[in-house]
């Protein structure tokens, strides 16, 4: 099995883990003493029956065969990221909490790598399976310093019976790549169409918080050719220009037309109801919403497809804690909960999958845990509604969510994250208010802003 | 040979003094002193040596009174970190053992034992130790300084490592010597010396600075504490110089020794010298007998209370601010602020966040480098929930065993900084505290900001002399209203949620009131509010209920709470009771235990946003939003602009609210109407498999709630599924008062069925069985209904209806839980049942665990 022999194999991976320090180095930890390994995690809130937690039962369940002495503890931290991320650094900084695994949001890898509260890992850690966008957020100044635990990205949500009964022919959106203009046509057609209940042709996250910074990312990489607003090193290097194409870019998307006015106050919750409550006909969204949308419409209602232009990557990645007393049975526990096996199940689960085998390999199955698998009891009643493939994976998950988390951008790569997307957000704020200045003003106020707030 | 010149490379300058000891004679094992002086070390090295241009300011990382491990995660990092030169300094306390080579970096927690053949050192790092991890550094050069007693025995130790090539060490005193720290107030001799040198001009090798270091100190004539004169050593392998520093030319004038890349300096000829004729020979190895265990840096127990002195000034000050951690292994120029973590009350989150972001950009939180000093996230919970927590609940804060009990998920982070509305929650935490919590409180004297709790009266039915609206008791106010006003109506904020609500209830209960006749006062449909913003933006959803509606609320919020989204609210006037206490935000630092990695640094980076928000920064933000000044006069901070309701000068404001007096009211609020009746239904059908498991599954949930409730409360659990022709539901926990372990035991052994539920069914039992055990008093009751919803299309037209008709008549408020996102939409079936019944609609998208841990305490009583 893949697992084995990718712990049989992770004996000397660790070892070099243990040398990070510099080669040759003699300071290496002593020999570890079982015990307690705790993960810290943000509380799951998108009701993914705790698969998190069934992978780490099935570790612990795997060391007490093995009587090895070493036993994980799941550490639940507050669903809003913003706390998750103030507790992590707090605790590690200080030391008021003692944790040897935390799950980091993408964005937060290189500050925690640059401030040193968590370890490099051997490269090896991050095999070839691992999709090549996701594996990039796992590493700062060339080290890796992660590994992608599950992944998410922007994709669109749309209703396929109203696209019908406006007369548009080919209702699967997800054949052929779409664009942004490809789109303003089918909101047009809703448009005219004016279903019940119907007020715009879109929503999407542009609340002044992580999400409004999505949207935005999105927007500026669609309207510029390998925009990133940071170098490698996480130097602010963007243009007035590039930004002022940006904003034009944004602006357009957001203008009156076709976007629902209450999208400028949503986050994923509103925008995620107003889809439902059939408001509007479109919704940018992230993987999870799969799930859930099939739970109010149907295969003939429902219809998702890559985001047209380019989609933020998302997603959470595990590390070893610079304190952790037993860094190499963490890191050891990190190779399980990423393995081929584990990302098979979250996928099942409705996480997006950070592995190609898991979207590719049929042969491959969940049999961790009791209920990820979408067994139906024999009364009809099943555990999820999410239509799935021949070899039980979400049916959108292989021609659909693989594709676009290949094609995904990363927001901007800084150890100063927090400030930037604070700043980012509050300035775009702008064009959301009563009186938007012009593309060229604002993308100069958001330069000399984002240069205060990522200094040379 | 030219000297190695760095500049251009990416070097760095690791600065560590350890100033102050943890344990100190004359407690046994301590070491003689805390060491004032090396604090000037640190602070004049860091000025100086950016100024030599080896160094670049972002370079030089200072490390103060760092523990070991610590000190060795500083030493990884800058060893990491440089390629070009490295140079660690290091003072503080050193000893020696008396039966082997080697010299212990004495750190913060070090102690020292005594044993009989030799002593040992813990808590301190030998100088091998440093070594050997500096042999894994890049660095092409290392320089090391050591000012501290016995510093020259670590040229033995030098001579003796293999790799000490690239190694150039500093030392300040010969062997087997211990030396005076000297005053307080300055530098010790050793390093003022070695920084009047370094910020001299011209350019500096380390072989000309050990030279004219030795010439400085012999004619200050200093002698060791053995009476020896004092002399300086060093050691290099021959030809090894370094540049260490080449200030920029202040005059224009010829260099002193020209050299054709300008790169060696005046010093280039002694650098020359063979590194034996600097020395003047090695110190003889004396007999080990002589090498005693004493590390004794002179300076003694009378410096202790004068430090702690010194601390305190900087801590009020919001002084002494040298990052900690600039810890950066990558091209940007500004390293992760420290982060603090700060939590306050609900309705005085929007302006300590506004502060908050305020402070981040400001330039008291900037360094010269135009990078942050700190990182500050503002997050609230309900106030008896933190108050609990504080109180009893540390050690799971700090270490949570179990999913029932966990603050870092339902509180939120452990505050660095807690800023509850009134200072009153701090001696509750304090008096009632366990003895075995793990967080200490300090609070401040003074409050930040001041805010009365008013009755804010519609215009259309207030009061119109001003001499009314001041002066009075709530009840009389409140009598005048009705009086004025038969249709009026009064609401209240949830007062568990947030202290203005249970300040409220302080005047609402006055003196010998029945808290129920008091509650029945404020009753309303539905849940309270739970903040008194939500309760101003609630009143216009019904235009009818807002313009007849007085609340009870904060005076700031008749500035901040006027936009709502969507709805414009009626106009209100302020009238103040003479019996309610207002808002008063406190600061308050929480110091965790074993929470000093970071030293000092989070204590000043607290003092810092304290002075901040205390002083015109902070000021303007409570200004802006409506508060008064905290000191006596209780002045408007923003006396131009009075809103529209507020009168300038209220007098006479009441004092401060009292431990007790709130304690009480929090409890007679619980009492008010006696214990609760809670019906849980756990939907438990085979759609339920996929959300059963772990803290956030259907089980899990439940249980966490179960906190809300005590012995006295009655509660039962049902297992929903089952159609048809069969019963709806199963028993799993008899009707009636439970211990926790007992309930928690009957839902571990729930299971999920290989059945559909019938929610219609299940439903209308349990309002007809609540309905039934209501009908003789008046006690609190509720329905929660634990779901997937899977199961509603069993739920859709008249089966609907009629569960909504049988939830508007039975009284009983039905909590929805939907473990699904959206479940709660508008025109959902929990949504709609929830509304009818007067109860709560949480779904996924909600923080379900803490949300419905709120709802069955606002039933239960609660443990006292």
């Amino acid at each position: 099995m893949g697992v084995r022999r990718l712990l049989a194999g992770l004996g000397c991976l660790l070892l070099v883990a243990a040398c990070t320090g510099g080669g040759g180095s003699r300071s290496g930890p002593a020999v570890e003493v079982p015990g307690e390994i705790v993960v810290a995690s943000g509380r799951d809130v998108t009701g993914k029956n705790g698969i998190r937690e069934q992978l780490i039962d099935a570790w612990n369940r795997q060391q007490d065969k093995a009587n090895t002495g070493y036993h994980a503890r799941l550490v639940e931290l507050p669903g809003s990221a913003d706390e998750q991320r103030s507790q992590l650094l707090g605790a590690l900084q200080s030391g008021s909490a003692s944790y040897d695994v935390v799950n980091l949001d993408v964005t937060w890898v290189p500050e925690f790598a640059a401030a040193r509260l968590v370890r490099a890992l051997p490269a090896s850690m991050i095999g070839g399976d691992v999709i090549k966008s996701v594996a990039s957020t796992a590493s700062w100044g060339g080290k890796v310093y992660a590994v992608p635990f599950n992944s998410d990205v922007g994709l669109l949500y749309y209703r396929r019976d109203w696209l019908a009964r406006a007369g548009v022919q080919q209702t699967d959106l997800s054949r052929s790549p779409l664009t942004w203009s490809q789109l303003d046509a089918l909101m047009s057609d809703v448009n005219d169409l004016d279903p019940k209940g119907y007020e715009k042709a879109w929503t999407t996250q542009l609340a002044g918080y992580e999400g409004r910074t999505v949207n935005a990312v999105e927007a500026f990489a669609s309207a510029v050719d390998d925009f990133s607003l940071t170098g490698s090193d996480g130097h602010y290097d963007a243009t007035v220009d590039e930004l002022a194409q940006g904003v034009a870019e944004l602006r357009r998307r957001t203008e009156g037309a076709y976007l629902l006015p209450d999208a400028v106050h949503s986050d994923e919750a509103a925008s995620m109801g107003d889809f439902a409550a059939g408001r509007t006909a479109f919704l940018r969204h992230w993987p999870y919403a799969y799930r859930t949308l099939f739970q109010t419409f149907g295969e003939q209602q429902l219809g998702v497809a890559p985001l047209p232009g380019r989609a933020v990557l998302g997603g959470q990645n595990l590390a070893v804690t610079e304190s952790s007393p037993r860094a190499r049975k963490a890191a050891e526990l990190i190779a399980y909960l990423t393995g081929k096996q584990s990302e098979r199940c979250l996928l099942d689960a409705g996480f997006a999958a950070t592995r190609t085998s898991a979207y590719r390999d049929d042969g491959l199955r969940c049999t961790t845990g009791t209920s990820s698998a979408p067994s139906a009891s024999p009364t009809g009643e099943r555990a999820d509604s999410m239509p799935r493939d021949a070899a039980g994976r979400p049916k959108y998950a292989r021609p659909i969510l693989l594709p676009a988390l290949r094609d995904a951008v990363q927001r901007p790569r800084t150890p100063l994250y927090g400030a930037f997307t604070q700043t980012f957000t509050a300035q775009l704020g702008a064009l959301f208010g009563d009186s938007p200045p012009e593309d060229e003003k604002l993308a100069a106020d958001l330069d000399t802003a984002l240069r205060k707030a990522l200094p040379d | 040979m030219s000297p190695f010149d760095p500049r251009g490379k990416a070097n760095r300058a690791l600065l560590v003094g350890v100033s102050e000891y943890d344990v100190r004679k004359p407690t046994p094992h301590g070491v003689p002193g805390d060491l004032p002086a090396v604090r000037h070390n640190l602070d004049r090295l860091k000025e100086v040596l950016p100024g030599g241009r080896v160094f670049g300011a972002h370079e030089v990382t200072v490390v103060r009174s760092p523990y070991q491990h610590d000190f060795q995660r500083a030493l990884r990092t800058a060893a990491e970190e440089a390629e070009g030169l490295l140079l660690v300094y290091f003072a503080g306390h050193g000893a020696v053992p008396s039966a082997a080579n080697e010299l212990f970096l004495q750190m913060r927690g070090a102690e020292v034992y005594r044993g009989r053949q030799d002593s040992v050192f813990p808590g301190a790092e030998m100088f091998t130790t440093v070594l050997t991890m500096l042999h894994a550094s890049r660095a092409e050069r290392i320089v090391v300084v050591l000012d501290c007693c016995y510093a020259g025995n670590a040229a033995f130790i030098w001579e003796q490592f293999p790799d000490r090539r690239r190694v150039l060490l500093l030392m300040s005193v010969q062997a087997n010597n211990r030396i005076d720290a000297g005053d307080d107030g300055t530098p010790t001799p050793f390093t003022k010396e070695l920084a009047e040198l370094l910020a001299s001009e011209g350019e500096l090798t380390f072989g000309g600075l050990s030279e004219r270091l030795r010439d400085r100190m012999r004619a200050a004539g200093l002698r060791t504490v053995r009476g020896e004169e004092w002399e300086p050593l060093s050691r290099t392998e021959p030809q090894e110089d370094v540049l260490l520093s080449a200030p920029p030319k202040r005059v224009v004038a010829p260099p002193d020794t020209g050299s054709l890349d300008g790169r060696s300096g005046p010093h280039r000829e002694e650098s020359e010298r063979p590194p034996g004729g600097r020395t003047r020979g090695r110190s003889p190895r004396l007999p080990r007998r002589f090498l005693r265990a004493l590390g004794a840096w002179f300076g003694g127990l009378r410096v202790v209370s004068r430090i702690a002195l010194v601390l305190l000034a900087l801590a009020t000050l919001g002084l002494g601010s040298y990052g900690l951690s600039a810890l950066r292994t990558d091209g940007s120029s500004c390293a992760p602020p420290l982060e603090l973590r700060v939590l306050t009350d609900p309705d005085l989150e929007p302006t300590v966040t506004a502060a908050a972001d305020a402070y981040l950009t400001s330039g008291d939180n900037t360094d010269g480098d135009g990078c942050r000093r700190t990182g500050i996230t503002v997050y609230s919970a309900g106030a008896a929930d933190a108050v609990n927590a504080l109180r009893r609940q540390t050690e799971v804060w700090k270490e949570p065993h179990d999913e029932d009990t966990n603050p870092q998920r339902d509180i939120g982070p452990q505050p660095d900084v807690w800023i509850p509305a009134s200072p009153a929650d701090v001696a509750r935490v304090t008096a009632g505290q366990d003895t075995d919590n793990v967080a200490r409180l300090e609070a401040a004297e003074q409050p930040l900001a001041y805010s009365p709790v008013v009755l804010a009266v519609p215009d259309d039915i207030a009061v119109e002399p001003l001499g009314e609206r001041t002066g009075q008791p709530l009840a009389v106010l409140l009598k005048q209203l009705k009086a004025r006003a038969e249709q009026s109506q009064v609401r209240r904020p949830d007062p568990e949620f947030a202290d203005a609500a249970l300040l409220a209830t302080l005047g609402l209960y006055g003196t010998g009131t029945d808290p129920a006749r008091a509650e029945r006062q404020v009753a309303q449909a539905g849940p309270p509010s739970r903040t008194a913003a939500d309760l101003l933006c609630a009143l216009p959803d019904d235009t009818g209920v807002d313009s007849r509606t007085a609340a009870l609320v904060p005076e700031f919020l008749l500035r901040t709470g006027v936009g709502c989204d969507r709805t414009t609210r009626a106009p209100r006037t302020a009238e103040y009771p003479d019996d309610v206490p207002g808002v008063e935000a406190t600061f308050v630092r929480v110091r965790w235990d074993d929470a000093d990695r970071d030293g000092g640094e989070r204590d000043r980076a607290a003092a810092r946003f304290h002075a901040w928000l205390s002083g015109d920064g902070g000021r303007a933000v409570f200004a802006r939003d409506g508060f008064r000044s905290a000191s006596h006069g209780r002045e408007l901070l923003d006396a131009r602009d009075v809103a529209h309701g507020v009168l300038r000068d209220p007098s006479p404001l009441t004092e401060a609210a009292g431990r007790q007096a709130m304690e009480s009211a929090l409890k007679r609020y619980r009492r008010a109407n006696g214990p609760g009746r809670v019906l849980y239904l756990l939907d438990d059908s085979g759609s339920m498999s996929g959300l059963w498991d772990g803290p956030s599954g259907g089980p899990g949930l439940l249980k966490q709630s179960l906190g809300g409730l005590g012995g006295a409360d009655e509660y039962g659990v049902w297992g929903v599924s089952g159609t048809g022709g069969k019963r709806p539901y199963e028993e799993l926990l008899g009707f009636g008062p439970h211990s926790r372990k007992e309930a928690e035991r009957a839902v571990d052994a729930a299971t999920v069925r290989d059945a559909e539920a019938d929610p219609h069914a299940a439903l209308l039992a349990a309002l007809d069985d609540m309905r039934g055990r209501g009908l003789d008093d008046d006690r609190p009751q509720l329905v929660v209904y634990i779901t997937d919803d899977e199961d509603d299309t069993r739920l859709t037209d008249g089966n609907l209806d009629d569960v909504l008709a049988r939830a508007r008549s039975a009284k009983v408020p039905v909590t929805m839980v939907s473990l699904v996102s959206g479940g709660c939409d508008r025109g959902k079936p929990d949504a709609r049942i929830s509304d009818a019944s007067g109860g709560r609609c949480l779904d996924a998208d909600d923080d379900l665990g803490a949300g419905l841990t709120d709802e069955v305490a606002r039933t239960g009583m609660g443990e006292d």
